[in-house]
């Protein structure tokens, strides 16, 4: 009954979707602040409904209800009750419900945050909210119903992919799709900025928390997708540009360019139309990310089970909405008139830079993932575009980033003088290069290594100086401590994150050129020694899990002399679905990870394939990924970046 | 004499080690580097490095056969192709086929550049600042909002 | 003026939604790859002997002057059993001479099979650490090549034969080889 009710709560959603796309619509054209003003209610209640049935559906996988196909197909009565939570979201129709209510949670949010926003900008906004929920409500009732009855209900269910069994992965979906569809609210606002011709400072203010709330949540997303893909996958790699994550990478480099040109748009009015224009790529680069996994396009480690109509109907909701959009702002951007002007010497051409390399490194990963489709077509020849490529063209794009981005946020608005910033820029050249050249001096390595390296101190040295700066460097320390704590937290929130990107680029670096794989048959008693550690392995235990067994191999690690710890990857076998898996162990601490994993027993029994990876900083990949995602939530709580601020103090008062 | 012959063999049974052993060595790395540029062809974009399947496996063998035999990466790389297609390398060639995908990148980078001159010089000069707030609404503005917003 | 470079983001983007259509309404399967060795000859494996069958070689591919199959097959695969039945039919009842290449099995598990069911094969030829095959680009078993009188490859069949590949595919492929 309850499932039946959440189906139909769904069909009311498209309904009322339907009504929240058209009569504020109507309401703008015809000027009637009535009609506008239905669309804060229809997104309330939209919201509300979508939640009832995505709770319906919970609680069908909660009670392991296996009448409900979806749950019958997916899910298992053995499974820890977190992963049958997780499993609403662990299929294609589950995500896309999961999808829908994130849209309207991100509507309802912009309604209720948004009651000081002129009612035209809002409704407009809303009612291209409404659109694209109606459009997604419907594939899932057409195409993709969640709900469907088993006419014969199963006794069992069939459990899911055991690889998927694990937390990060577990939780990394919505956090995913809160970036991806927090995008939508950006689109929405450049529809409606079109449709208005009109972008001044208010929608500026509005845009920029926006795409900020859904960087982060991309940002959090891609990193726990990544730690996911470390520590189940079993290679030691954590990034392979597989198209499932270039299809969550596009959109992330979309959104950062945008998070940068924003910044202009705000400060300087100007750069409005390509602000507009990013915005509708980076909404469009989460479509197609949607439409690459589940079309099966593309040959991909993890798509959802695919279905050409499915992918018909995702392409017609691409060109819709892109199409729709990119035609209007062909026949509408000429008309925003672009604001002042500036050198290129300037903070403004130093953040052009930023968004040239940002946008080409997007249109670089989408050609790279699509270009088998392209060559497939044009001369029907297959090839393959993987890590190599992306990493040899990837790079020299993001070296050059990097470099500006220690000294950037140095220059001043306008006009720049570069012999004013000279001094300080040579100064912290010198220091990153000395330094980089004491620790290659000492422990070796090759000229990617060393640039890595460089540029990692060179963006710490240079931001933490450009914050020094930014306090005032002559002041007492107390004048000085004063001054910092007045700094505003979007200054925090800046210096934050590019010290992550710089983490991330130490990490990434020395993770890879320092890193020591060992590939050996071991045998009880025998060991393995990596720098100043050694593994005994002391044999193999069976266990039994909730819904596996597995072989557990006990390794002991000793490092200068002392017992540090015990290691127990695991060889899993699941019967539900009959997969083996391999269970990593990991040691991990601030400064490398031991990475084990037990393979096959070989042919005599007494012996074991065992595979150890020894990674120096590959956490501070993540940690540098994390002090991204915190430097953004800092500049989401900046005073001046506080939805719902008033701005036009009479709330009916119609947009110009 | 014979000391010297002995010495003489002892150091070249010696060279010839470390010799064969830095062989291995190099041919380990050489391996590894070519394992990374192959793609898995019965795994989901997998490459060799990364890959247990039983033809991974397989592969993998014949490539360092291949390199013990004395065959560059390149000649492995072209074995490997006239039998499974360039599919098997997850590195596009540099051939004119190619020509697009490699440089791109550079094309999008330069296009961006051309934009911005045609924006910059576009720009009228001597117009300044152009607020579109009446001062009023900037005083309001200044209220409310963080000072910084207007320098 | 109008300003058409405005338009430029909506032309790249259908021109996107072209190959995605393309790539949709042909619906194949991106992880099924034609063989690149399409109208070359069959390249020269070195194969062993199985028991007291005759050998696979070079010599007796070219003697019949007739186009016929190589077949790669292995006891373990459960698709080569189902397969099985319709070599069976072919080289009865179709007369169609078929080779076939014993991959990474033991000898004695292969002769079971044989005798348990029959011997499709004109000659046989094992290769028990599966180093020949990957001249032929072998992906898994079964696979099976025609190869016309000449020696050329000139089709691939990846997966089992069933019923109706082998009398909508593999029989009128044969068929038209012959008539040439």
């Amino acid at each position: 009954m309850i499932i039946e009710l959440g189906h139909y709560c769904l069909a009311l959603v498209l309904t009322i979707s339907l009504f929240q796309f058209l009569v504020p619509a109507l309401g703008v054209r015809y000027n009637s602040i009535g009609l506008m003003s239905t669309s804060y209610i229809t997104a309330y209640l939209s919201f509300i409904l979508v939640c009832f049935s995505f709770a319906s559906l919970t609680y069908a996988y909660v009670i392991s209800d296996f009448s409900v196909s979806l749950v019958a197909n997916n899910s298992h009565s053995l499974k820890p009750m977190i992963y049958k939570i997780s499993g609403v979201w662990g299929n294609h129709e589950g995500s896309l419900l999961l999808w829908v209510l994130i849209l309207t949670f991100y509507s309802a949010a912009v309604a209720f945050l948004g009651k000081r926003l002129p009612v035209k900008l809002i409704s407009l906004v809303l009612s291209c909210q409404g659109l694209i929920a109606a459009s997604f409500v419907s594939f899932i009732l057409f195409t993709s119903n969640p709900f469907t009855r088993l006419f014969f209900p199963e006794i069992e269910g069939e459990g899911f992919n055991p690889i998927l069994q694990d937390f990060g992965l577990a939780i990394h979906p919505p956090f995913l799709y809160l970036g991806y569809v927090g995008l939508s609210v950006t689109f929405s606002f450049s529809i409606a900025a079109l449709l208005i011709g009109r972008v001044d400072t208010i929608w500026v203010k509005w845009v920029r928390p926006w795409t900020l709330i859904a960087w982060v949540f991309l940002t959090i997303g891609i990193a726990l997708g990544s730690w996911w893909a470390y520590r189940e996958l079993g290679w030691g790699g954590w990034w392979f540009w597989d198209p499932v994550e270039n299809a969550s990478f596009m959109p992330w480099l979309a959104a950062t360019a945008l998070l940068h040109s924003s910044i202009v748009a705000e400060k300087r009015d100007t750069l409005k139309a390509w602000t507009i224009l990013l915005a509708i790529i980076a909404f469009s680069l989460s479509l197609l990310g949607t439409f690459i996994v589940r079309s099966g396009v593309l040959i991909s480690v993890h798509a959802f089970a695919s279905d050409p109509s499915r992918g018909l109907y995702i392409l017609m909701l691409l060109i819709f909405f892109t199409g729709g959009a990119l035609a209007l702002f062909a026949r509408k951007a000429a008309s925003l008139k672009s604001g002042s002007l500036f050198q290129p010497v300037s903070r403004e051409g130093a953040l052009v830079i930023n968004n040239i390399i940002f946008a080409s490194s997007a249109a670089t990963v989408l050609l790279g993932t699509l270009y088998p489709i392209f060559i497939d077509a044009i001369n029907n020849s297959k090839v393959s575009v993987g890590p190599p490529y992306f990493e040899a063209v990837f790079i020299p794009l993001m070296v050059p980033a990097i470099l500006l981005c220690a000294f950037s946020p140095m220059l001043s608005w306008k006009r720049a003088k570069l012999e004013n910033i000279l001094e300080r820029v040579i100064a912290v050249f010198i220091l990153a290069i000395m330094i980089t050249a004491i620790f290659i001096f000492i422990y070796g390595g090759s000229i990617s290594a060393f640039l890595g390296l460089f540029l990692g101190l060179w963006l710490i040295l240079g931001t933490i100086y450009e914050f020094f700066i930014k306090v005032g460097i002559k002041l007492s320390f107390t004048k000085f401590l004063l001054r910092a704590f007045q700094l505003p937290r979007s200054a925090y929130g800046m210096s934050l994150a590019h010290l992550g990107v710089a983490i991330f680029v130490i990490g990434v670096t020395v993770s890879s050129a320092w890193r020591i794989d060992i590939e050996k048959p071991i045998q009880n008693g025998e060991s393995v020694v990596i720098n100043d550690i050694e593994l005994i392995f002391l044999g193999i235990i069976d266990v039994n899990g909730p819904n596996w067994i597995a072989e557990r191999g006990k390794f002991e690690v000793i490092r200068r002399g002392k017992n540090n710890e015990y290691l127990f990857p695991e060889r899993r076998f699941y019967p539900a679905s009959k997969v083996n898996t391999s269970e990593p162990a990991i040691m991990s601490n601030a400064f490398f990870d031991l990475y084990v994993v037990l393979g096959e027993n070989l042919n005599n029994d007494e012996s074991y394939s065992l595979r150890v990876y020894y990674s120096p900083f590959i956490n501070w990949i993540w940690f540098g990924i994390m002090c991204m995602a915190l430097g953004g939530i800092l500049a989401v709580t900046d005073r001046k970046h506080r939805l719902g601020y008033s701005v036009k103090k009479n709330p009916k008062a119609i947009y110009k | 004499m014979r000391i010297i012959i002995l010495n003489f063999l002892y150091i070249f049974f010696t060279i010839s080690l470390v010799y064969a052993q830095e062989n291995l060595k190099v041919n380990n790395i050489e391996a590894k580097e070519l394992y990374e540029e192959l793609r898995c062809l019965v795994c989901q974009n997998q490459s060799l490095l990364d890959s247990d399947a039983p033809l991974a496996l397989d592969l993998k063998k014949l490539v360092l056969y291949k390199l013990e035999q004395g065959l560059s990466k390149e000649e492995i790389k072209e074995f490997l192709v006239e039998r499974y297609g360039e599919f098997i390398l997850l590195k596009p060639t540099f051939t004119i086929k190619n020509i697009l995908l490699w440089v791109a990148p550079f094309i999008f980078v330069l296009f961006g550049f051309f934009l911005t001159f045609l924006f910059l010089r576009k720009t009228p000069v001597s117009k300044e600042e152009v607020f579109t707030l009446t001062e009023a609404e900037k005083e309001k503005l200044k209220k409310v909002l963080n000072k910084d917003i207007i320098e | 003026m109008r300003k058409i470079y405005l338009y430029l983001p909506l032309i790249f983007f259908f021109i996107l939604v072209i190959f995605f259509a393309r790539q949709l309404i042909l619906d194949e399967n991106p992880s099924k790859l034609p063989s690149v060795l399409i109208d070359k000859s069959f390249p020269p494996i070195k194969l062993n002997q199985l028991s007291s069958y005759k050998l696979f070689n070079a010599k007796n591919l070219l003697s019949s002057g007739d186009p016929s199959l190589v077949n790669i097959w292995s006891s373990w695969c459960a698709p080569c059993q189902i397969e099985h039945e319709f070599l069976m039919k072919m080289s009865l009842e179709h007369n169609v001479k078929i080779f076939g290449i014993n991959y990474k099995d033991d000898n004695k598990d292969a002769i079971e099979v044989l005798k348990l069911n029959g011997n499709p094969f004109y000659a046989i030829g094992t290769d028990e650490d599966g180093t020949q095959v990957i001249n032929l680009g072998l992906y898994g078993v079964p696979e099976t090549f025609i190869i016309d009188a000449n020696g050329n490859i000139r089709y691939k069949h990846i997966g089992p034969i069933l019923e109706y590949d082998m009398n909508n595919i593999i029989l009128p492929i044969l068929n038209k080889i012959k008539r040439e």
